[in-house]
């Protein structure tokens, strides 16, 4: 069964993905797309679209098998793990495995969305802005989730509500205050051993040392669990193979929660 | 073996969706009935258990959990009684797909209309002082703006307008997902299902003209199916209100 990978540069949800394929070793063909020109919404030969339209993520990763679309980088990480007989990066126990999905669950829902919008406004905005009417709208019509393309309308006309930008520094940093906590026993990975909550917290935090030092400042327990997520030679050879500055990535991610 | 303790509001929903995990898997529970519309989940009593104060949790031995989906997971796997999540890899993807594809995109969408046509108007009559003093004791900011907007009405045009559309777009993926396979995510029945009934199991009532058995036909089969389900009936016994009684309109034989 081929596998394909389509994915952008190892920031964010790719990164997720990325990491966790050279962690467990699983066959996968990967073929690098260009994110924010809008290149996930023209993959050839899908048959079944519904993840790769309305997936939740914003622009991720995409895994095509057997025509279906697969998305979402913590379940694409999952899915690996399953099919690997190498790696093991979820606890087999239930109650280790409850707390790293809950921990995935509330860094999806709260610090991605957060660290989308600011890498955005800090990184993508200007690109988008500069693009032509014309190839914005080509760029857009071919988006079929509404709400994702309002999300790139907003960027690219640059509205972001402020309190959202606010909002969204907080919860980058309660973010970093919840790794400080959990790491405060000195543990050297976030559940106790490597687990997926890893490679998500890391994926979607990495980048925000550049956007909000100051949230990191006085946070030597994550300063230093970032430093060996990054150090471990499965990531740093998916850092290295982009080459690029990889915190500077971005492209729309998830809507911050519209109701409670 | 250790005791299970649920804090639970009505069989609906998140606090549904582990209520209802818990009787397919035939695992013994005491049932907390937490009376949402009485602020029950704010209480010392509870935000002692979740302090983040909403509903459901559980509680396990000494263990205690939140997070209703991850929930059904630890019960599905910590407990024995039939498997209710399928052993292939990427049908469990997509089991996982659907389930937060539902709870973060499709069920807030309901829920603001729930709130704005059922939660906000019940609550509204009682005395606002008490009610701003109830308020002031929710533990998450965001609850509170939510709370706020239930009891004075004030969700904006345009918020319940996206709601609907994605109520309406909603029903029409559930149908086109249930016209592929019996079963939501897979094959077999399981916790992609429970978590979608406890969504759905109302919308041929609350949404008539979207969801009938002319325009979703797939939809209602399989609404029926797991209604049909034992471990339903019993788990809808539980409910307290109204609200939950709109489960009978799946009785209908034409809807
Ligand atoms: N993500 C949580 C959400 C729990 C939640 O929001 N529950 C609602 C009831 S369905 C609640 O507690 N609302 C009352 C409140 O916030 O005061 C879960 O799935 O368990």
């Amino acid at each position: 069964m081929a596998m394909i990978l389509y994915h952008g540069a190892p920031n964010g949800p790719s990164l997720i993905v990325l990491a966790a394929l050279a962690e467990t070793g699983v066959d996968v063909e990967r073929r690098p797309i260009d994110l924010l020109a809008g290149e996930r919404h023209v993959l050839p030969g899908i048959g079944e679209a519904v993840a790769l339209d309305m997936g939740i993520e914003g622009e991720g990763p995409v895994l095509v098998v057997d025509g279906e679309a697969m998305t979402d980088a913590v379940f694409l990480a999952q899915y690996f793990d399953e099919l690997s007989d190498k790696a093991s990066l979820q606890p087999s126990d239930p109650y280790a495995h409850w707390e790293m999905m809950m921990w995935c669950r509330q860094i999806t829902e709260r610090l991605s969305p957060a660290a989308a919008l600011l890498g955005n406004i800090e990184f993508s905005q200007e690109t988008l802005g500069a693009m032509s009417d014309e190839r914005f709208e080509e760029l857009a019509g071919r988006i079929v989730s509404a709400d994702l393309r309002s999300r790139w309308e907003i960027l690219r006309d640059g509205a972001v509500d402020l309190a959202q930008i606010v909002d969204s520094r907080t919860k980058v940093l309660q973010a970093v205050e919840r790794c400080e906590k959990q790491l405060g026993d000195g543990r050297k990975w976030l559940m106790g051993e490597l687990t997926i909550a890893d490679l998500a917290t890391f994926a979607w935090l990495a980048g925000m040392e550049r956007v909000l030092p100051e949230s990191f400042r006085d946070k030597p327990l994550t300063t230093a669990w970032l430093q060996r997520v990054r150090s471990r030679p499965a990531v740093a050879s998916v850092l290295a193979d982009c080459g690029a500055d990889v915190a500077t990535f971005w492209a729309p991610g998830p809507e911050i929660n519209r109701w409670g | 073996m250790a005791q299970v303790t649920l804090y639970h509001w009505e069989p609906n929903a998140n606090s549904g969706k582990p209520m209802l995990t818990l009787m397919e898997k035939g695992v013994e529970f005491e049932s907390h009935y937490i009376d949402m519309l009485q602020f029950d989940q704010h209480r010392p009593e509870y935000l002692a258990i979740n302090p983040q104060g909403t509903i459901p949790a559980m509680t396990h031995g000494s263990r205690v959990l939140v997070e209703s989906t991850a929930i059904m997971e630890y019960v599905n796997e910590a407990f024995s009684g039939p498997e209710l999540m399928p052993k292939d890899a990427r049908d469990r993807w997509r089991v996982r797909w659907w389930m937060k594809f539902m709870d973060q995109w499709l069920a807030p969408s309901f829920s603001m209309i729930g709130w704005s046509v059922f939660v906000g108007p019940i609550v509204r009559q009682r005395d606002p002082a008490e009610l701003e003093a109830a308020i002031e004791r929710i533990p998450l900011p965001e609850r509170r703006v939510s709370w706020r907007k239930a009891i004075h009405g004030t969700f904006s045009e345009a918020e319940i307008a996206e709601s609907q559309r994605r109520v309406a777009l909603g029903i029409n993926m559930l149908e086109q997902e249930l016209g592929k396979r019996e079963w939501l995510a897979s094959d077999t029945y399981g916790l992609a299902d429970i978590n979608g009934f406890n969504l759905a199991y109302a919308i041929p009532l609350s949404q008539p003209s979207l969801c009938n058995d002319e325009k979703t036909p797939n939809l209602l089969r399989w609404l029926r199916a797991v209604y049909a389900r034992p471990a339903v009936k019993k788990c809808w016994a539980l409910g307290r209100t109204d609200m939950v009684k709109r489960v009978a309109v799946l009785d209908g034989e034409q809807i």
